[in-house]
């Protein structure tokens, strides 16, 4: 079956009713989903709480999927938003702008530890980022978005997705090649 | 002078003009510091790009059907899986609705504590005050702790007449995996318990009790996770089920 009849049916069955088809929509996307979302909020149980609330809306709103882009892109697409809010929710409950957080922007060169970054090591690290370079730093080097999109997505101007990715770099930097 | 940050971003996304370029390219061969971090930040790009995914807990789709199923959706037309049985349904509806009394439990502990704080802050600056202010914070906190501990006990008084009801679905091999996982976590209850009784504001004990609490939860919810899968029959989810509950048993 081509990609698209394989969406269109997961779709179909799922607004019929059938668990057993939104149960395979789940596990296709379930990982790359509970991934962004653990690392946008920086914690497995929130990523956890996000990875629920993101395919109840996917369930509920299923049947606005048109086809016009793939399932799994329109999955992204609003698990991405979802993801957002979550984050624009949660700077606002701390009456806190992205700009002014962890405003140690001080680098010193220093150097390098010659072993190679692990990436579990690495995974670990961006939970620790300070709120703000985190998000930029996992839309721009993780999910590949070029930083006008970045500064779209974050609200914030283009210079600071460029300041907070570097900010995001050095300090990992400081962790895992010191 | 070393390039700023914004051009060393530019620079390692390959967004600069050829003459920027050419600019930082021969500042780099001269200045070892720059050349350093330009190679630590491409490293840490590039690993950033390859990283793993992540797959979630095992009981994250059980946790989603259930929600799925007490959706009150009247234009999708309902159909009930064989497997799905009357008691069944009562049974998963029940454990959700335990479930979601006991998120909300934590969730308004978790507020309490960070409420607690700024109280705490407040009343540094008056003497007379300061007492007063932090017993009453600490009742709070210890009231609220009461509370949460009030709605997980329930959730999982709930939970365990579940599984008991249903253990026989097991083999040997699992049903001992499952007691054995339960009796580490009810260790880790009856300590946390005593230490919050020798000391009743200490904040590690407290946590540590919660996050007990959402252990014996967590399991427990695989648990009936699992059974539900063996009762539909589906070998592989059972499977990853177990496979899930003895590696938080390492």
């Amino acid at each position: 079956m081509r990609a698209e009849a394989a969406d269109a049916d997961i779709v179909a069955r799922t607004q019929a009713g059938d668990t057993d088809a939104f149960e395979v929509l789940y596990r296709r996307h379930a990982a790359r989903i509970y991934t962004l979302a653990c690392r946008m909020a920086g914690s497995a149980d929130d990523g956890e709480d996000l990875l629920q609330e993101i395919f109840l809306q996917v369930y509920r709103k299923l049947g606005s999927f048109k086809g016009d882009a793939a399932l799994g892109t329109w999955v992204y697409r609003l698990a991405l938003n979802h993801c957002l809010d979550y984050v624009r929710s949660r700077r606002a409950k701390m009456n806190k702008l992205t700009e002014t957080l962890d405003t140690d922007t001080s680098f010193e060169p220093h150097a390098p530890r010659e072993t190679p970054i692990a990436r579990m090591d690495l995974e670990r690290a961006i939970e620790r980022l300070p709120e703000g370079c985190r998000e930029a730093f996992v839309l721009h080097d993780v999910e590949g978005f070029d930083h006008k999109e970045v500064a779209g997505l974050l609200d914030i101007a283009e210079g600071t997705s460029k300041s907070q990715v570097f900010k995001a770099r050095a300090k990992l930097r400081g962790w895992l090649k010191k | 002078m070393h390039p700023n940050d914004a051009a060393i971003t530019d620079y390692i996304d390959g967004t600069l003009d050829v003459r920027e370029r050419a600019e930082i390219d021969r500042h780099l061969e001269s200045c070892a510091a720059c050349r350093r971090l330009v190679e630590d930040f491409r490293e840490i790009k590039g690993v950033a790009r390859s990283l793993d995914l992540r797959e979630p807990p095992v009981r994250s789709w059980t946790r989603l059907e259930r929600a799925i199923k007490l959706e009150e959706r009247p234009s999708v037309a309902r159909r009930s899986p064989a497997w799905l049985q009357p008691r069944q349904l009562a049974w998963l509806a029940a454990a959700a609705a335990l479930v979601l009394s006991t998120v909300v439990g934590l969730k308004f502990m978790s507020n309490g504590a960070r409420r607690a704080a700024p109280a705490a802050n407040t009343a540094a600056q008056s003497a007379a005050a300061d007492a007063a202010s932090a017993n009453a914070s600490a009742q709070s906190v210890e009231a609220e702790l009461r509370q949460a501990e009030d709605h997980y006990e329930k959730a999982i008084k709930g939970l365990e007449q579940i599984a008991n009801a249903e253990q026989d679905v097991f083999d040997p091999k699992t049903a001992a995996t499952l007691q054995k996982n339960l009796a580490v976590i009810d260790q880790a209850i009856s300590e946390s318990r005593a230490a919050l009784r020798a000391e009743p504001a200490s904040e590690p004990a407290q946590e540590s009790l919660l996050e007990s609490f959402k252990a014996k939860m967590g399991l427990l919810q695989d648990t009936v996770a699992l059974i539900n899968e063996m009762r539909k029959g589906n070998d592989a989810g059972a499977a990853r089920i177990v496979s899930g509950i003895k590696q938080k048993g390492d």
